[in-house]
């Protein structure tokens, strides 16, 4: 069905209880998907957040009177005399919505577990209340529970207007301990150092982090049509910093792109002789340590005003320098021994490889389009400072200036999220985020047929 | 390094555990391997005995860690406390700065590492850099893709 992927797991390891538990899950997560599908619209840049006839500026002067109009929970209609009105989402979607909730309830009753079970009766009212601060706070709670377990209106990506009207999605996923552990480990190395705070600016101090990578069951809503390989909540910058965030990193999805996407991107896009040096086993880890890297850079770089100032450039710069802050970090663990010159250069490679899978994506997806953005400002860095060259396949790239690119990256889109307005910014993504480095690719990719369909 | 000629350090601690872990092995998991492997050699048919073939590499397994602990212990200079007169020795705690980060961390031998635990190694990038320097010194720290300037802030 659309707005869904499933995907098969081992469920040995599972009791009889877990079992149905996870099967409730799992038939929760399907709902979502009908609402999710009522929402997305990608003839239109608000979505169906908002009616289509509305301009910026009406709908901007209706938020002044009535500020629902921008709430991240609200639809936005027209009335009768043609006005502007806020329906909050789970009044809009309340017959949706009420199956749901009551599955989440029964699994709250099997539930041994007591702070999942009240993390799941918590969602259940949320969802049909309106009010999701309280279940956000509690699933905080359930950190390396056996289940991973998020359903609801999250993330903002569909409202290209205003980037603040959150679609449903749900994921349900299974623990993988091993993975969860060296996860831990890798945070604790990162997240030891006390960065420099730049002064005078709105910088968010998230008090604890969690991680945990899930082997992903489902998903339904926005995230499978996005295919997100990790997640860093709650987005709310008030609760991440009075109580932390949860990164998830869905080792399924990932490994999917990893074998559909980022491995053929990497023998489509890399010199042969190049290939031989990094085997695919190297090359996942780095895969995965990319993404965690993203994501737990995300809780090091948020500014509360940003979002203001940057207005629909801000995801774009968000997205970008939480990878390049990431990949800068591994520079100091080099130093330190905790990782190999090959495993560095190995994240390079899949930074670069990612880079062009964002691009790839946006074609069929336009949702995707400002990680597509920020994925070409990279690489027409790299390429205007001779990090890396281009002539039928990029070459064996230059390592140490790529780090010296990543640097310069970082100063200036820290710059951007902590002070920047929108007028610079705006002239800095016009000036980096052509498209150009992709196209000549193009060929390269159409051979593979994995890659454009 | 020449594996014959390299030295080990080991903190009072470090040198405990692997002592434990040698007698272990020796005195009680070494003799255990042994039998399971005759009782294996019983099932006969050595070329398809698979239970075997398991048993006697877990021996050899077994064997190779004896003797490399054993290799270990006789050439394991034990790390002192280090002097408190500001100079970064083996042992010593040291608060840098690298970046605009802070950065705390020990200064171990090969074996105790442990970066998700601050133990970094004496052989590492940086660990070779700030051996025998003092608070208030900068040291390049440089690796063939990356390089930074770390500034010694304290040493424990």
């Amino acid at each position: 069905m659309d707005g869904i992927r499933e995907f098969r797991i081992d469920k040995n390891g599972l009791s009889q209880n877990e079992k149905i538990i996870l099967d409730k899950l799992i038939s929760a997560a399907r709902l979502i998907a009908p609402i999710y599908l009522e929402q997305r619209n990608s003839r239109f840049p608000g979505a169906n957040f908002y009616p289509h006839d509305a301009s910026i500026k009406e709908i901007t002067e209706a938020a002044k009177k009535n500020p629902a109009i921008l709430d991240p929970f609200t639809v936005v209609e027209r009335s009768k005399s043609n006005g502007l009105v806020a329906i909050p989402y789970h009044l809009k979607y309340k017959k949706r919505l009420e199956p749901v909730a009551n599955l989440l309830l029964e699994t709250a009753k099997l539930s041994k577990d007591r702070t999942f079970t009240r993390y799941l009766r918590s969602r259940a009212h949320s969802l049909l209340e309106g009010d999701y601060q309280k279940s956000e706070i509690l699933w905080l709670e359930t950190e390396t529970f056996k289940f991973g377990f998020v359903i609801g209106p999250i993330e903002r990506y569909l409202d290209k207007l205003f980037f603040k009207k959150c679609a449903y999605q749900a994921w349900v996923g299974l623990i993988d301990k091993k993975r969860t552990q060296a996860a831990e480990n890798l945070k604790r190395l990162i997240l030891e150092s006390r960065k420099r705070i730049i002064p005078e600016t709105a910088k968010v101090n998230v008090s604890k982090v969690g991680v945990r990578v899930d082997r992903t069951v489902i998903f339904s809503g926005l995230i499978a049509d996005f295919m997100f390989t990790g997640a860093n909540l709650p987005n709310d910058v008030d609760l991440m910093e009075k109580y932390g965030s949860e990164l998830t990193i869905f080792e399924t999805s990932l490994a999917l792109k990893f074998k559909e996407q980022q491995l053929p991107v990497f023998k489509a896009v890399f010199e042969k002789d190049f290939q031989k040096s990094y085997g695919q086993k190297l090359l996942y880890e780095a895969s995965l340590n990319c993404i965690l890297l993203h994501e737990l850079t995300h809780s090091l770089i948020r500014y509360r005003d940003a979002e203001y100032r940057l207005g629909d450039l801000f995801p774009v710069i968000d997205e970008l320098y939480a990878y390049i802050l990431g990949i800068k970090s591994l520079g100091p663990l080099l130093l330190k021994g905790a990782i190999t010159q090959e495993e560095l250069e190995a994240v390079l490679v899949m930074h670069i490889c990612r880079n062009f899978t964002w691009w790839i994506d946006s074609l069929s997806n336009p949702d995707v389009s400002h990680y597509a953005k920020g994925a070409a400002i990279a690489l027409n860095f790299f390429l205007r400072e001779g990090a890396i060259k281009e002539k039928r396949g990029i070459s064996w790239p230059n390592f140490a200036k790529i780090f010296i690119c990543v640097d310069e990256l970082c100063s200036v889109l820290e710059y951007f999220l902590a002070l920047g307005k929108y007028g610079e910014t705006m002239k800095f993504v016009d000036k980096y985020s052509h498209f150009d480095v992709f196209e000549r690719f193009y060929p390269s990719f159409k051979k593979s047929s994995c890659l454009l369909k | 390094m020449n594996g014959g000629q390299r030295k080990f350090y080991l903190t009072l601690e470090g040198l405990a555990k692997l002592k434990k872990e040698h007698g272990e092995l020796t005195n009680e998991k070494r003799s255990q391997a042994v039998e399971r492997l005759s009782r294996a050699r019983e099932f006969g048919d050595l070329m398809e005995n698979s239970e075997y073939f398991a048993a006697r590499d877990d021996l050899m397994f077994l064997d190779d860690r004896i003797a490399e602990l054993e290799n270990i212990l006789k050439k394991t200079t034990i790390i002192k406390q280090p002097r408190q007169n500001g100079v970064i020795q083996l042992g010593s705690m040291v608060v840098i700065e690298i970046d605009g980060e802070i950065n705390e961390f020990s200064i171990v031998g090969t074996l105790e590492v442990n970066p998700a635990e601050k133990k970094i190694s004496n052989e590492s990038p940086i660990g070779q850099a700030l051996l025998g320097k003092s608070v208030g010194n900068t040291v390049e720290v440089k690796t063939p893709i990356v390089s930074y300037s770390c500034k010694i802030l304290e040493v424990k």
